[in-house]
């Protein structure tokens, strides 16, 4: 280590003339925080595609057979009369999936705040590879566009639900989709490749690029989650990439690799996409932990509660979420011996899990707080995280997951972690992170309404869902009342499809407030929120290159409320005043 | 470069190399050993010949301790994976 | 873009972190995903195999074992050129670099054509991935089929899959080689050749790993 070469001595001068044209500064950037904007704008969207999607399936389980209000427009193959097709129904419920987690929760917790965030928390100047990092989203964009012209093609769009059991997903006779599937296959193929040349990107820089003094210990909580989920990414989405071709064989040249016909092993497909599926669960999640650990510290006034073990929590969390993946399989006909090994390993990750989760009322415990929007938002994630959670532990215990499996109980433990958890860390690092992407504060009342509503509306649809899951309504069920046994619980669907339009219009304060603040917005300071981390030092927005001058770190990120300050935080780039305190180290390695 | 280390003789591996994969063809077909007994040497001469590689052709021998960690990440879970694909075959 | 050029980091300085340079760090980290894209692909032909012992003919049967251990001998061949490249670059050596890495081509492009003549002779003998098309009946003749479509399947994917990579491998040595000649690569900067060795290096030990799966096992 003796030839340490700082390496932002290249960029001060570059940053007060930017004479880049249009396209090469807002279209084709490589600018890291362009890139992260793009990838905001396009995941924003297709949350709202997926959100609609949800809806119509809403109206079909709230009151089957009964024609969608405008229904007309999706004309007589899906939706004679407007009253919607079973076919046309699983490719909703599949697509919603499909969106939902890969192009919505996925590129929004990574996308958009790994390439934000970063670079500016660990006081770099960009990315390490700027361009692959541009060849990223350009990546994104294609297979989205592709997942969503499969709905125009003959057939419909997929059918075989997220998950694209086989054989049902390789025989385009079992789902009555053809082209649509292999659409879905493709897709995801090329979206890995997209996912992967962020995930290289995201890990190189975080080892390499961090700021002198910014030591493992010091980085801030978003910047270790988002480095530990790019492990994860890089790791798991081959497997996916892999089983995704070897379907796609299936489907088009006559293999048969999933197919018991000839000897293939439906169970491979199963798990392929869980070895993937399961570490796919964390990629969704970590992030909004880290983000949510940043704002309860900033909201509560105090250094997080027990750092190390924060970061201990998620490395095992991520470990772990490698070797759990046969508690989705426990009904498929997977080796017993391996069922045991499976319920034992899920419940131990409800360890660390609980330890994040003290950890948070620790830092609470004690502190003044501020319930600005990201707060409240924080707040709700670790509530919700925590029933999602408890629930988790249910269907992870065998003797309980056999009556539970594929049933409502399943898909309301896994919106009380997605939305309850992942989308609630979202709308609060969106908030937060806001003023520095913009420039502007967003509308403080406004955002209030909406997390009121959303919460008090996201509770009533979800959690009823649980009762009906326990009742013993099936996920990816057509018509409820079909069945004897769930007839008389139709009421109970009709107030959660009720709910459930009164949380998409809710959705619409966010929009509004969004839109309205990007132009009209309050101008933000510099550090509106009073945060220690290294992107509050640069200027809202901050410019091309970040930072006027290289940052030096001298401490942890959480110094809120520190007696070494006259203010109650303590920016990580401040010098240390009278007291005398070892020399900032240079080398950012070593620990 | 920043690697002013001395380089092996990459003949000497090439040698290597080649005799080990010799070696290989004349257990597999010539030996008549057990099917187990046979798998597990020939397997074991191929995770020979792929770390030969990995460390003296791809230099991961003269790299810093952190790269080796950083490369040996992905071995656990390939580990448990092939364990449990097993554990569903028998 | 001489402006973006000016903001990115120096590509070929070891960094702080790791202690290499970010391409360097870069290309490992990609390899790391290409272990577990592989180790996939392993799975399933494992999971397949024990699941369908009677698909899988014994060794030497159906595959034409002598003329794949050429092909594996060249691409070792191809290991050692290149890694050679690599260490006479280190020495300021022009030609050598040169003259290696066109051996290091020629003997990629070597290994294709003998995959191509080995697929075809293959496909003629009908062992095809395709489960309607699959009647293989060997190197030996007769009429007897043996095996099953499995076997075609896996085989084709796993070493079709290796040869995808050494195609993208010669490919970019071709560019590298361009380069090569019109002398971009120096003794203080070559940190392109290391990551092609690198990348090749990988496919080679891609291949020693899948030579014994595949066709000695």
């Amino acid at each position: 280590m003796s030839t340490i070469a700082l390496p932002h001595e290249a960029q001060a001068h570059a940053l007060h003339h930017d004479d880049r044209s249009f396209v090469r500064k807002y279209i084709f950037s490589t600018d890291h925080k362009i890139i992260g904007i793009q990838f905001l704008f396009m995941s924003l969207f297709f949350l709202l595609v997926g959100g609609l999607l949800a809806m119509t399936m809403r109206w079909q389980l709230g009151w089957p057979g009964r024609p969608i209000p405008g229904g007309a427009i999706l004309g007589d193959a899906k939706a004679p009369g407007g009253v919607m097709l079973p076919e046309f129904y699983n490719a909703l419920v599949t697509m919603h999936g499909t969106f939902m987690i890969f192009f919505a929760i996925m590129p929004l917790l990574v996308g958009v705040f790994a390439n934000y965030l970063i670079p500016l928390q660990i006081g770099a100047p960009d990315m390490a590879f700027p361009r692959l990092n541009m060849a990223s989203f350009w990546t994104a964009v294609p297979a989205g566009l592709m997942m969503l012209a499969s709905f125009l093609v003959a057939g419909g769009s997929a059918g075989a639900g997220w998950t694209s059991y086989a054989p049902l997903s390789a025989v385009p006779e079992y789902s009555g989709v053809h082209t649509g599937q292999q659409l879905w296959c493709l897709s995801l193929i090329i979206l890995g490749f997209s996912s992967l040349m962020g995930a290289v990107n995201y890990i190189t820089t975080v080892i390499n690029m961090r700021a002198p003094g910014m030591t493992w210990f010091r980085l801030p909580l978003p910047v270790w989650a988002l480095f530990i989920t790019a492990i994860l990414i890089l790791l798991a989405i081959p497997i996916l990439t892999g089983a995704l071709i070897l379907l796609y064989f299936d489907q088009t040249i006559g293999t048969t690799f999933f197919l018991p016909a000839n000897g293939g092993q439906p169970l491979l497909w199963q798990h392929m996409f869980w070895f993937f599926g399961h570490p796919e669960v964390y990629i969704l999640i970590l992030p909004a932990m880290g983000f949510v650990s940043e704002i309860l510290a900033n909201g509560a006034r105090k250094p997080i509660f027990g750092y190390p073990a924060m970061v201990g929590a998620m490395i095992a969390i991520a470990f772990l979420g490698w070797i759990v993946w046969g508690h989705h399989m426990f009904m498929s006909g997977m080796n017993p011996v391996l069922g045991g090994y499976f319920m034992v390993s899920t419940l131990v990750i409800a360890v660390p899990s609980a330890i994040k989760t003290f950890n948070w009322l620790g830092t609470l415990w004690g502190g003044s707080i501020r319930f600005h929007v990201p707060m409240l938002n924080a707040l709700a994630f670790v509530s919700m995280f925590v029933i999602g959670g408890l629930s988790g532990m249910f269907v992870a215990a065998t003797p309980v997951d056999i009556p539970l499996h594929d049933t409502y109980f399943v898909v309301a433990h896994i919106h009380y972690v997605l939305f309850g958890g992942s989308l609630f860390g979202i709308f609060a690092a969106i908030t937060y992170w806001f003023p520095k992407m913009f420039g502007r504060m967003m509308n403080e009342t406004l955002g209030k309404i909406h997390f009121f509503l959303t919460f008090i509306f996201f509770n009533l649809t979800f959690f009823p869902m649980h009762l009906l899951g326990i009742a013993g309504m099936m996920r990816r069920l057509y018509d409820p009342t079909q069945y004897p046994h769930l007839q008389p619980v139709q009421p109970m669907n009709e107030f959660v499809s009720v709910n459930a339009f009164l949380l998409g219009a809710t959705q619409l304060i966010f929009v509004f407030n969004f839109l309205w603040s990007l132009f009209k917005g309050r101008k933000a300071e510099t550090n509106p929120w009073h945060a220690n981390t290294l992107e509050w030092a640069a200027p809202s927005p901050p410019p091309h290159g970040n930072f006027e001058v290289t940052p030096i770190v001298y401490r942890g990120p959480y110094e809120y409320s520190s007696p070494d300050s006259p203010v109650d935080y303590l920016p990580q780039d401040r010098p240390p005043l009278e007291r005398p305190s070892p020399a900032p180290t240079l080398a950012p390695a070593g620990n | 470069m920043e690697t002013a280390h001395k380089q092996p003789n990459y003949y000497a591996i090439w040698l290597i190399l080649f005799v080990l994969t010799i070696a290989e063809l004349g257990v597999a077909f010539l030996s008549g050993l057990h099917a187990a007994v046979l798998i597990t040497i020939l397997l074991a001469l191929a995770v020979w010949k792929a770390l030969l590689v990995a460390l003296y052709y791809m230099h991961l021998r003269f790299e810093p301790r952190r790269m080796w960690l950083l490369a040996a990440t992905p071995i656990p879970l390939v580990l448990i994976f092939l364990l449990v694909v097993l554990a569903e075959g028998w | 873009m001489s402006q973006a050029a000016a903001l990115t980091y120096p590509d070929r300085r070891p960094m702080p972190g790791m202690g290499v340079y970010n391409m360097k760090l870069g290309m490992w980290v990609f390899l790391l995903s290409e272990v577990m894209f592989f180790s996939g692909l392993i799975g399933s032909y494992v999971i397949l195999r024990f699941a369908h012992p009677t698909a899988y003919p014994p060794p030497g049967t159906v595959l034409n074992v002598p003329l794949t251990a050429f092909n594996t001998f060249v691409l070792i061949c191809s290991s050692v050129s290149m890694v050679k490249a690599f260490a006479a670059i280190e020495a300021g050596d022009q030609k050598g670099l040169r003259t290696f890495l066109l051996a290091t081509t020629a003997l990629g492009i070597l290994f294709l054509s003998i995959q191509g003549v080995e697929y075809t002779k293959l496909a003629s003998e009908g062992m095809l991935p395709m489960a309607s098309l699959y009647h293989a009946v060997g190197r030996h003749g007769g009429t007897a089929v043996l095996g099953g479509p499995l076997y075609g399947a896996t085989f084709y994917t796993l070493t079709g899959f290796h040869g995808a990579h050494v195609t993208i491998g010669v490919l970019c040595l071709i560019f590298t080689s361009i380069r090569a000649f019109r002398g971009r690569y120096t003794q203080e900067n070559h940190g392109g050749i290391e990551i092609m060795g690198l990348y090749w290096h990988f496919v080679d030990l891609v291949w020693i790993i899948l030579f014994t799966i595949v066709y000695l096992i």
